[in-house]
């Protein structure tokens, strides 16, 4: 047998045997469990037995409060101004040796520097936490509903959900941090929240005492406090429409299309161009209107294009056909523009 | 914690055979590190009032020939409890057994038979009972302790 299909065989057979010798994986033994060491000895005087004599003594294993919380969210959560229900997702699990109930909070950075990187700068609206019920780590607002984590067995987890709506008005790289922090509480009885655990002070008790026992991390956790925070962040990723209208003389009556002038009967070209910068999210169900000036007259022979290009500055006047004309206002809807590119719309007049 | 510290002389018919000859205690601590008087971290024995997963456990087994006579065949048997893990430092002399008692060998010489039938050496976790056998009598009025540490699984 190679060294590594050892290492490889020897692994898989570790994972079995903790499972068949013991119950309590990573929480450990559970609270309240007497542990017993027997011991047996055997002798003989003058050649014979003689009856083997024993002792034990026992211990009980008292409760060990540890919890983690963690970002599920690799990276930021990106959203709109104005989007209601942005979701970051926590992972809290409770690595206690017994079961136990917890307190979940959200709370919004004032400032510093957020989870991922950016620079917390606003708020968001309406901030909410819901533990997953149904486990998929997507949070549905129908079932979705718990505010604590209510009787987390040992070694078990729960996501959770920090929901919140973003204001209108922000802009792109604008950053809003949130915190969720986990609070132990005793798991009382099935379908409500329990007090806040309390850790045994001062001497030891003859029942199973409590020994809060969290790590604590550089992210300002702190030591045996029988709670536990994580942070996430909602970055806002807005459109950037700018709007820019050109127009041109194609024709005049005089000149025809020679260096035509702008003079009565006079066929003027309008372009339309809206841009979305560089960086920003695509822009979605955009509309564009035009009143026409009370001196011309739109020219429905040529029609409206929507959708065409720009090269530059200038105005390609393609596209396809669409929009619609009705009482002095030329309107069109454009297909969704995403970062950098732009979109136009091209309708011609005649000059009264 | 309570402290069942029992010394089950068992031995009500067979006091003829002067049942009291041998006394045996078993007395747990547990390790703690702890700043000392120096303030440098030392570690500290205390007894095991405060027990959670993880924590270091010493059993210290201590017996006594308080008979008139050398004992022979001395032998102790400690089954490791359900919850803890076997960690190592067993007095000088033990023998261990992986398999609940049925073989006996230095550690080093054990195997875990596999689910798959091969087997692997075996680990201080795989030990399930430590045991001492003195091959020399124990004098009258000797007595002595043997040690062994555990983890709290």
């Amino acid at each position: 047998m190679t060294r590594n299909m050892r290492w490889l065989a020897t692994g898989s057979v570790l994972a079995a045997a903790a499972f068949a010798a013991s119950p309590a994986a990573a929480a450990g033994t559970a609270a309240g469990t007497s542990v017993t060491n027997n011991v047996t000895l055997d002798y003989k005087v003058g050649g014979v037995a003689q009856t083997a004599v024993a002792a034990s003594d026992t211990f009980t294993v008292d409760r060990k409060v540890v919890m983690t919380v963690v970002s599920n969210d690799g990276t930021t959560i990106s959203v709109s101004p104005g989007q209601v229900t942005a979701v970051t997702t926590f992972t809290v699990t409770n690595a206690s040796n017994a079961t136990l109930d917890f307190a979940l909070s959200a709370a919004q950075l004032a400032g510093g520097t957020a989870a991922h990187g950016g620079t917390d700068n606003f708020n968001a609206n309406n901030v909410r936490v819901f533990v997953d019920g149904n486990g998929n780590g997507t949070y549905e607002s129908a079932s979705d509903t718990a505010t604590y984590m209510d009787q987390i067995i040992a070694d078990d987890s729960r996501k959770v959900f920090v929901v919140v709506d973003i204001p209108l008005g922000r802009a792109t790289g604008d950053v809003a941090g949130v915190k969720l922090t986990a609070v132990a509480s005793e798991a009382t009885a099935a379908g409500s929240l329990g007090a806040t655990v309390t850790q045994t002070s001062g001497a030891n008790t003859a029942g199973v005492d409590t020994v809060f026992a969290e790590p604590g991390s550089a992210n300002g956790n702190v030591q045996y406090d029988g709670q536990e925070f994580a942070f996430d962040d909602y970055t806002v990723s807005a459109a950037a429409l700018t709007v820019t209208k050109t127009s041109r003389v194609i024709s005049d009556p005089v000149n025809s299309t020679t260096n035509p002038k702008m003079i009565p009967g006079a066929v003027v070209e309008y372009c339309i161009a809206v841009a979305n910068a560089a960086g920003s999210a695509t822009a979605t169900n955009i509309s564009v209107t035009d009143t026409l000036p009370a001196q011309t007259t739109y020219l429905s022979a040529f029609g409206i294009k929507v959708n065409g290009t720009v090269t530059g500055s200038t105005c390609n006047a393609d596209g396809a056909s669409g929009g619609s004309y009705a009482s002095g206002v030329v309107s069109g809807a454009l297909a969704d523009i995403t970062a950098g590119t732009t979109k136009t719309l091209v309708f011609r007049t005649t000059v009264n | 914690m309570k402290i069942w510290l029992a010394l089950l002389a068992l031995a009500a018919p067979a006091a003829a055979f002067a049942a009291e000859n041998v006394t045996l205690s078993s007395e747990v601590f547990v390790e703690r590190v702890k700043p000392g008087a120096d303030g440098k971290p030392a570690v500290v024995r205390e007894a095991p009032k405060i027990v959670t997963p993880g924590d270091k456990l010493v059993f210290e087994l201590s017996y006594r020939n308080q008979g008139a006579q050398p004992a022979t065949g001395f032998a102790l048997t400690d089954p490791i409890p359900d919850s803890v893990a076997f960690a190592g430092s067993a007095s000088p002399g033990a023998t261990f057994s992986v398999d609940g008692g049925r073989t006996w060998g230095p550690l080093a010489s054990l195997k875990v038979v596999k689910a798959d039938g091969t087997s692997r050496p075996a680990l201080p976790s795989d030990v399930t009972h430590v045991r001492w056998a003195f091959g020399q009598a124990i004098p009258a009025g000797a007595s002595g302790k043997v040690s062994f540490r555990g983890v709290v699984k």
